[in-house]
């Protein structure tokens, strides 16, 4: 039954503590935020933790997620994104403490076999386990409220409605057709923001390029994203 | 800081790739309530979810959802938890 209601229908009754619901955005959603996690984690366990993490976060933060009318689907993405990001960073805070790593070599590639990490070192503080055998997602947001925020959260006003989201993922291959496009430099560097966590001045030493060109061409990238994105949702007509 | 600074930010901001001092000085914008500015990321944030989808999808393993919904279920009502 709860697997044919809207997505939105859903999270209002998750904000009611109705665990099927949750079940049923899990069954929706996982996939794509497991594979968004699983790209950018250095290991499938990590991704584990982080997707876990994610949903207990949805459990709690979904009445006013729900009572502001956003997307459910826009804020797992997001929010999955900024918590993997947040893993990796702390990450390779701990690996550099220990010695010197080149973390962004796997994702420079861009590759399924460089995504493919050792979990030997790759593992994330976060993915402890507590004396029962369970693991700690919980534990693991309270943890990074010591650490410095990557953004601040993205304020609930300045998420997408559902009906713009529907529009994007109804349109995805062409989207996606779209994103291809890029020119090779460019796309590397967005890569690198988008699932290495880099900042611009980690790109250009990941990339070995000046800093003012690797900015040249990151908001070269998102500016050509976005316009397509426009474009393909109908917000203006292009040729793709 | 001017919006028109911005305007080719905040994509790169909400994906966490500005500076330090980039973020900071764009928090503190949005903080002001700058309407110009929260339609932007509004935007921008579709940008983003739609670079997020360029990751191909992959099926967790079975055990990650029961182990979610256990953790969920310690603090759910009875009346709220799965028929079996």
């Amino acid at each position: 039954m709860s697997e044919l209601l809207p997505a939105e229908e859903l999270l209002a009754r998750v904000a009611q503590h109705d665990v099927t619901a949750l079940s049923a955005l899990y069954d929706r959603n996982a996939p794509r935020v497991y594979g968004l996690l699983a790209r950018i984690l250095p290991s499938l366990d990590a991704a584990e933790e982080a997707l876990q993490e994610v949903f207990v976060r949805l459990w709690s933060e979904s009445p006013s997620l729900s009572r502001e009318g956003k997307s459910v689907a826009a804020w797992l993405v997001v929010t999955a994104r900024e918590a993997a990001v947040v893993r990796l960073r702390a990450l390779r805070k701990n690996s550099s403490d220990a010695g010197p790593q080149t973390p962004s070599a796997n994702v420079a590639k861009g590759s399924d076999a460089g995504r493919r990490k050792s979990k030997a070192t790759a593992r994330v503080p976060s993915a402890a386990k507590s004396p029962d055998g369970k693991t700690e997602a919980v534990k693991s947001r309270a943890d990074d409220g010591a650490r410095p925020p990557l953004m601040g959260p993205v304020p609930l006003a300045c998420l997408p409605q559902p009906k713009e989201i529907t529009l994007i993922d109804d349109r995805l291959a062409l989207l996606h057709k779209a994103i291809n496009q890029l020119p090779k430099p460019q796309r590397q560097a967005l890569e690198l923001a988008v699932f290495g966590g880099l900042r611009e001045s980690e790109i250009a030493a990941a990339m070995g390029e000046p800093l003012g060109k690797v900015r040249t061409s990151l908001r070269a990238a998102v500016t050509f994203v976005k316009h397509r994105r426009r474009a393909v949702c109908g917000t203006w007509a292009a040729n793709i | 800081m001017g919006c028109q600074h911005l305007e080719e930010l905040y994509e790169l901001w909400l994906l966490g790739a500005v500076s330090e001092q980039g973020s900071m000085d764009l928090r503190e914008h949005l903080a002001r309530g700058c309407p110009h500015c929260l339609a932007r990321v509004r935007d921008a944030t579709e940008t983003v979810y739609l670079l997020g989808l360029a990751a191909k999808p992959a099926r967790p393993h079975p055990r990650v959802k029961a182990e979610l919904l256990r953790q969920i279920s310690r603090h759910a009502p009875s009346s709220a938890l799965p028929r079996k």
